[in-house]
């Protein structure tokens, strides 16, 4: 009986060196280096115009039509193509037949091919994704006191934009089972905890 | 066999009609087969996830192309579910840009500081068009928010191409006949500017609004279209 066990002279053992490529991937920490770079890249640029921009250039309107289209190019590369690249999450507005408008929230299944984002990419992610409307909401009020209310409505529009991704990745996120809300409130407590027991 | 019992019943006593078929067995032999389909649902889940993984170049393609179609549509109004249903906010971005600066006194040769104007253009037309969304939403009207600021943001093409042609007019010629000729453009541009969006919001309204929320976007169209005819370089 042993002998049928056995394997037969003939067959073929395959040495499975792996593809390197792919063990390559697998390794890598950032899979989308492009998706990273822009994710970043429009936001950060937007920032630095801002605050530079009387190094730049003298014209107002050059400066305000500049960050103007940064900061859109920005809310539709996040919102279309980092989101999905290195989340895997998506939202957007649906409007049915009969006329009503919802918003869809869309999280992909947790997927195990190697196209699957790493850590890294998510916390990149995330990070640009909270930190950037907490400098944009600073400026608000900086502009709001030092009176040069001519870049307000560039401001608001920016707080606008960045604030909506951020809203609309959280939702996503939390796959609209619990209420924004709630989960803001739980996690405020558990960090009033954690200091206070220190 | 069925036909045999109903033919026995006709003879006789009139039978109800299918009395005789409960005696009617099937042979075991004879196979009995057939087909047992279900109707799929039209869209599986899958296909869902299918732009979820396409490449980025057919997302930015696919995004110009319904822009463009937009345009398209706004300058021959029909009724056109791509201006309502599938809203983006870029033509208004783009045209709200180029008609701001295209409107700057001067900026060019002076020192002085055209900001003023350019924020100035941007904030009535993006406030305005905020203002009037609120009015028909609170008159009850059924279009969303930003279906009402798409329609209203690309509608302003018309008067952006009575721009073009003024700023043309005025390099050629400054003195009244040129003046005319930017008035008559700059009606005729307006009167289509109001009417294509009219065509396309006020449907979304009850009856007897109509006039009520159609007065507002003419308002809004009047002072882009006064901000045109009155601008001198």
């Amino acid at each position: 009986r042993l002998g049928e066990l056995e394997l037969d002279d003939t067959e073929d053992v395959s040495l499975d060196f792996g593809n390197e490529e792919e063990l390559a991937l697998r390794k890598a920490k950032i899979r989308h280096p492009l998706a990273t770079f822009f994710h970043l890249f429009f936001r950060v640029s937007a920032i630095v115009t801002y605050l530079f921009c009387d190094w730049f250039s003298k014209s107002f309107v050059a400066c305000f039509v500049t960050i103007l289209l940064l900061l859109s190019f920005d809310f539709w590369s996040v919102k279309n193509v980092t989101g999905r690249l290195l989340v895997g999450l998506r939202w957007w507005n649906q409007i049915d037949e009969d006329g009503k408008s919802h918003w869809v929230y869309e999280a992909k299944k947790v997927p195990s091919n190697l196209a699957a984002s790493t850590e890294v990419e998510a916390r990149i992610f995330w990070l640009g994704l909270i930190i950037c409307p907490v400098i944009w909401t600073f400026f608000f009020f900086s502009t709001l006191f030092s009176l040069k209310l001519k870049w307000l409505a560039l401001v608001i529009a920016g707080i606008s934009l960045q604030t909506a991704n951020l809203y609309g990745y959280i939702h996503c996120k939390l796959g609209g089972q619990k209420s924004i809300s709630k989960v803001t409130s739980r996690f405020l407590s558990q960090q009033m905890f954690q200091r206070v027991s220190f | 066999m069925a036909a045999a019992e109903e033919g026995s019943g006709h003879g006789g006593v009139a039978k109800p009609l299918f009395a005789g078929l409960s005696d009617v067995s099937i042979s075991e032999d004879i196979p009995v087969e057939g087909e047992i389909t279900v109707p799929m649902g039209s869209r599986s889940p899958d296909e869902d996830y299918s732009t979820l993984d396409e490449p980025v170049k057919d997302t930015i393609m696919r995004d110009l192309k319904a822009v463009g179609k937009k345009f398209v549509h706004v300058m021959y109004p029909k009724k056109s579910s791509a201006l309502l249903r599938d809203w983006d906010l870029w033509g208004p971005l783009v045209l709200c840009v180029s008609l701001a600066l295209m409107l700057q006194r001067g900026a060019v040769d002076s020192k002085e500081d055209a900001g003023p104007q350019f924020a100035e253009v941007f904030v009535i037309i993006w406030f305005g068009a905020v203002v009037i969304t609120l009015n028909s939403k609170l008159l009850g009207g059924t279009i969303s928010f930003f279906q009402s600021l798409c329609v209203l943001g690309y509608c302003v093409l018309p008067l952006t191409v009575a721009m073009v042609v003024c700023r043309l007019v005025l390099l050629a010629d400054t003195g009244t006949i040129g003046f005319i000729v930017r008035l008559i453009v700059v009606i005729a541009m307006f009167g289509w500017s109001t009417l294509a969006s009219t065509a396309f919001l006020a449907d979304s309204q009850p009856p007897n609004r109509k006039t009520l929320v159609v007065y507002p976007i003419f308002l809004f169209y009047f002072v882009i279209s006064w901000m045109i005819l009155t601008f001198t370089p």
